[in-house]
């Protein structure tokens, strides 16, 4: 199993989620976050006196899915959250070792 | 010799006065007897009053034609019909109009005859219009004017000299005049009611005291000596008490005596009828009741001074358990007043005491929407209410919670305890639409650091009870599972007529209604780094004032949905479109000349006046920013155009008109070097406070300026040729005939002295923001001179003032100038200079 956390621009996490979908994979953890990527924000003028945007919002799409899966989730991601411009976000793939549901206590494979 | 005949001659007007003398007589000698019993109490005065009236009524009759209604009052002791056998007799005598010689004659004819009979006559002559002044009277009129009762004429002439005072004002003076009298009163007897030879009347205790605590109850709350104190009952005892002790020592004395002194304490005793074997013995009795009745007293009216609650309005108090009616059967009929009660409460902090909501709630449903709102102040009054601000929630709460809102606003009737069912909404959509307004009346009191960007915004707002309002019906169309966006504008129209909205007002409010998720759906679903999307909102939102409203209705519209919704990421995400889209209209506007495809450039064309061709519109449009069109109205253009036609170039086009917070000049005239400088220095030199302004300047040469300010000084309210002389001496100023600077000196350097500590004044030079112009952003401690200052030193550095957007935040001046040099925008040394200029000035170095 594999865990993909995807740093997307907010107004792209609904066509990130129904690419997901289309791939079957509709369980998944989204977050609002703040970061920034190598640019480290940029400044802004507000009034005529500057102020450094340093972190700017992002949504974070977490989603636990088979290694046979991996990719093609990876390439759906990329797909619908690209803008072509500076800020499209970022995609991180971790191993998952193990995976259980609470309720039931039952260990997932 | 002869003798006459006598012939027994009689004069009527003698026989007139014996009869009215035999009159009273037999009324004194009635309440004689039964003081002489010892029961000149409250049935025998009563009678004696009574007497006295058909004597007055009878005068009133004989007194003569009358020009004009005219009518006498009972005041005082008189006017509660406790009348003694040497009391004064008090009357108020009340003309419709202004008193003639046919009045003067009326009054004599009345009066006289009184003095005659050997009475002692308290009297005030007044004119209904005099109650304009009332608050103003003698206190000791005031207080004998709250028993006062008609005896004869016109008695609806009291109401109106009530209706035409300030009756809170004079009320709360009456009331201060009590405190202060009884004080005095009270200190000449060193504050203690136990004298050993009392006066019935002023001591402690006494008569006085007694009718003190029962004005103090009427002004206040009729029902509070029932409620503390002695009560009720033991006061009236008190009062029989002392009225008939004192009807024996009047009777005794043969005069208006009221101490009750040793030698007459034997002689009272007995006439009361005490027990004993001997005069000492009833006196201990006596004096024992007496200084029981005398506590009674004393402590009701201790209760009343401490517990009384304060009259702040028209039959409003303010208690202790909040602002309520002080006649609620009068409160009842006048649904008018309700609105009030909630504005006096929240100008106190306090809410709307229980009694109140409940009259209010028992009889709401009586009266249509209309009938909240008959006058225009009325729905003034309405507007002023809804201004943002601690409580205001509290209030609309109460007023929802007793069913005031609903028929004060029946579309919101419609979304009563509606309950829509969906992910996000954790309230039923009246509470959800109540609690938007709490989260924005929460920016005006010390908002969290994260919210204080927020609560300056509010604080610019020049209608921030549009934006309440839009709030109030922003989800009204929820009643229906359709778009409830669509649906609620259309309810809100409803409501304009009824409030009589402007149309500069309903369409604000139409169009934060109409939009009010589209700066969600911007913020949180659009990619808000792409500045197409913000140049894209910036052109649908048009205005800076509209966008802050927008911005401040989506903050408190989406954290109303639940304790999570709002989360510090979406405030950022909010506060960011709000900075880019601020900054697009206000920095890149010029760039946005008005094309004729724009639909606004459509409309003032399709609905032009006949004296005007769509040609010479349209040519007078050209060159003007979009924003142009946005600002002024169809019929400001049209004026702007006919007021442009062969402007002269010696030609200045000012007027004046008068607005709801102040005043607007506007010139149209060419453009020439420090124009804009010596407008506003000729407004500063009055002493006018520039709150906002903009200037437009087409590339013929042609400018429009609109400055709103307010007129501290009342220069132009207080002379008539005010307006006149102002645009006399700008015209001459603009013209170069006449010098602002000696004018503007003195003033000026008032303005220095006001200085805020540790506000560092800001400037800001972009080349990059606008093709054509280079921006000058000044924020700076707000001032008289200001704009004049910094505009010259513009003017002096050669610099073109082409586009200029004034605006106050408070005492903070928000400024931005569109400049040029020889038409172009300035240098990257042109603009080191402007900004060293500037900074000089500000710091007032130059």
């Amino acid at each position: 199993m594999k865990l993909i956390k995807a740093i997307v621009r907010p107004n792209k996490v609904d066509e990130v989620k129904a690419a997901l979908e289309k791939l079957q994979i509709s369980g998944m953890t989204v977050t609002e976050v703040r970061g920034h990527g190598k640019q480290k924000g940029h400044t802004a003028i507000y009034r005529g006196q500057e102020y450094n945007v340093s972190l700017l919002p992002k949504m974070e799409v977490e989603v636990v899915v088979p290694d046979s899966m991996a990719d093609d989730a990876i390439k759906a991601i990329i797909a619908s959250a690209r803008t072509g411009e500076i800020g499209d976000g970022r995609v991180f793939v971790l191993p998952v070792l193990e995976s259980y549901k609470i309720r039931t206590g039952e260990r997932e494979s | 010799m002869s003798s006459e005949p006598h012939l027994t001659q009689t004069d009527p007007r003698q026989d007139a006065r014996a009869a009215r003398a035999a009159r009273l007589d037999a009324a004194r000698r009635e309440l004689a007897d039964a003081s002489g019993r010892g029961e000149g109490g409250r049935h025998a005065m009563r009678q004696y009053s009574h007497r006295m009236d058909a004597l007055i009524q009878q005068l009133y009759a004989e007194a003569g034609s009358l020009t004009q209604s005219v009518a006498v009052f009972a005041l005082g002791g008189y006017g509660r019909r406790e009348l003694c056998l040497h009391s004064d007799v008090d009357l108020l005598i009340l003309f419709a109009g202004v008193i003639g010689r046919d009045d003067e004659r009326f009054l004599h004819a009345f009066l006289n005859p009184l003095w005659d009979l050997g009475l002692t006559i308290g009297h005030h002559v007044r004119e209904v219009a005099d109650g304009a002044g009332l608050e103003a009277d003698n206190s000791e009129f005031l207080l004998a004017l709250t028993d006062a009762r008609s005896v004869v004429g016109d008695a609806t002439l009291l109401d109106q000299f009530q209706a035409a005072s300030d009756v809170a004002r004079t009320n709360a003076r009456t009331l201060e005049a009590l405190k202060g009298l009884i004080a005095e009163r009270h200190s000449k007897y060193n504050d203690t009611l136990y004298q050993l030879e009392p006066d019935v009347k002023e001591a402690p205790g006494g008569l006085r005291d007694l009718f003190g605590a029962q004005t103090i109850a009427k002004l206040t709350d009729p029902a509070l000596l029932s409620n503390g104190g002695s009560g009720a009952r033991a006061l009236e005892d008190a009062e029989e008490f002392l009225l008939r002790v004192r009807s024996v020592l009047h009777l005794e004395a043969g005069r208006h005596h009221n101490i009750l002194s040793h030698e007459v304490q034997e002689r009272v005793s007995e006439r009361l009828g005490y027990a004993g074997s001997t005069p000492s013995q009833r006196v201990e009795r006596f004096m024992g009741d007496y200084f029981r009745h005398a506590r009674a007293i004393d402590r009701s009216l201790r209760f009343a001074l401490k517990a009384a609650p304060a009259p702040i309005g028209k039959n409003l108090v303010r208690g202790a358990d909040g602002i309520r009616f002080i006649d609620n059967r009068e409160a009842a009929e006048r649904p008018e007043s309700w609105l009030g009660l909630f504005q006096a409460a929240l100008d106190g902090a306090c809410p709307a005491a229980d009694e109140a909501l409940t009259c209010i709630g028992q009889n709401a449903g009586r009266f249509a929407a209309e009938a909240f709102f008959p006058t225009t102040a009325h729905r003034e009054a309405l507007l002023r209410f809804l201004k943002p601000r601690p409580g205001l929630y509290a209030r609309l709460s109460e007023m929802h919670d007793c069913g005031l809102l609903g028929q004060m606003f029946p579309e919101f009737k419609a979304i009563n305890c509606r309950v829509v069912r969906d992910f996000y909404h954790k309230y039923t959509v009246d509470e959800h639409t109540l609690l938007t307004i709490r989260n924005l009346e929460r920016l005006t009191d010390k908002p969290s650091r994260e919210r204080e960007r927020f609560g300056r915004l509010l604080g610019e707002l020049e209608a921030p009870e549009l934006l309440v309002l839009s709030l109030l019906y922003h989800d009204v169309g929820k009643w229906t599972d359709d778009d409830h966006t669509l649906e609620s504008a259309r309810m809100a129209h409803q409501m304009f007529e009824r409030l009589g909205l402007d149309d500069a007002q309903r369409a604000e409010v139409d169009f934060l209604v109409r939009e009010h998720i589209k700066m969600s759906l911007v913020a949180f679903r659009r990619d808000t780094e792409d500045p197409e999307i913000f140049r894209q909102f910036a052109q649908f939102i048009g205005v800076e004032e509209r966008l802050k409203m927008l911005c401040l209705m989506t903050l408190a519209d989406v954290e109303a949905v639940s304790r999570e919704t709002l989360t510090p990421w979406k405030e950022e995400l909010l506060w960011r479109l709000y900075v880019d889209t601020y900054n697009h209209l206000t920095l890149t506007y010029g760039d946005e000349v008005i094309d004729r495809q724009q639909s606004l450039h459509s409309a003032v064309l399709a609905h032009r006046p006949d004296d005007l061709e769509s040609d010479e519109i349209a040519a007078f449009l050209e060159g003007l920013p979009r924003r142009y069109l946005q600002l002024f109205s169809h019929d400001a253009v049209y004026r702007h155009v006919r007021l442009s036609r062969d402007l002269a170039p010696d030609a200045v086009k000012a007027w004046l008109n008068r607005v709801d917070s102040g005043w607007e000049l506007t010139v149209l005239t060419h453009d020439r070097p420090f124009l804009f400088s010596n407008i506003s220095g000729v407004l500063s030199s009055y002493g006018m406070d520039i709150l906002r302004g903009f200037a437009f300047t087409k590339p013929s040469g042609l400018i429009v300026d609109m400055f709103h300010f307010t007129d501290d000084e009342q220069f132009l309210e207080l002379n008539a040729e005010g307006e006149g002389e102002l645009l006399k001496t700008l015209t001459e100023v603009v013209l170069g005939q006449k010098e602002i600077a000696t004018r503007l000196r003195g003033r000026e350097q008032g303005a220095f002295r006001r200085k805020l500590p540790g506000f560092a004044p800001v400037v800001h030079c972009d080349n990059e923001s606008s093709r054509r112009y280079t921006i000058v952003e000044i924020v700076a401690e707000d001032g008289l001179g200001l704009l004049y200052r910094v505009s010259r030193a513009m003017s002096e550095s050669g610099c073109d003032v082409d586009l200029v957007l004034i605006g106050t935040e408070g005492r903070r001046a928000i400024d931005v100038f569109h400049l040029t040099r020889d038409g172009r925008k300035l240098t990257p040394d042109q603009q080191v200079e402007i900004t060293r200029n500037l900074q000089r000035v500000l710091e007032g170095r130059s």
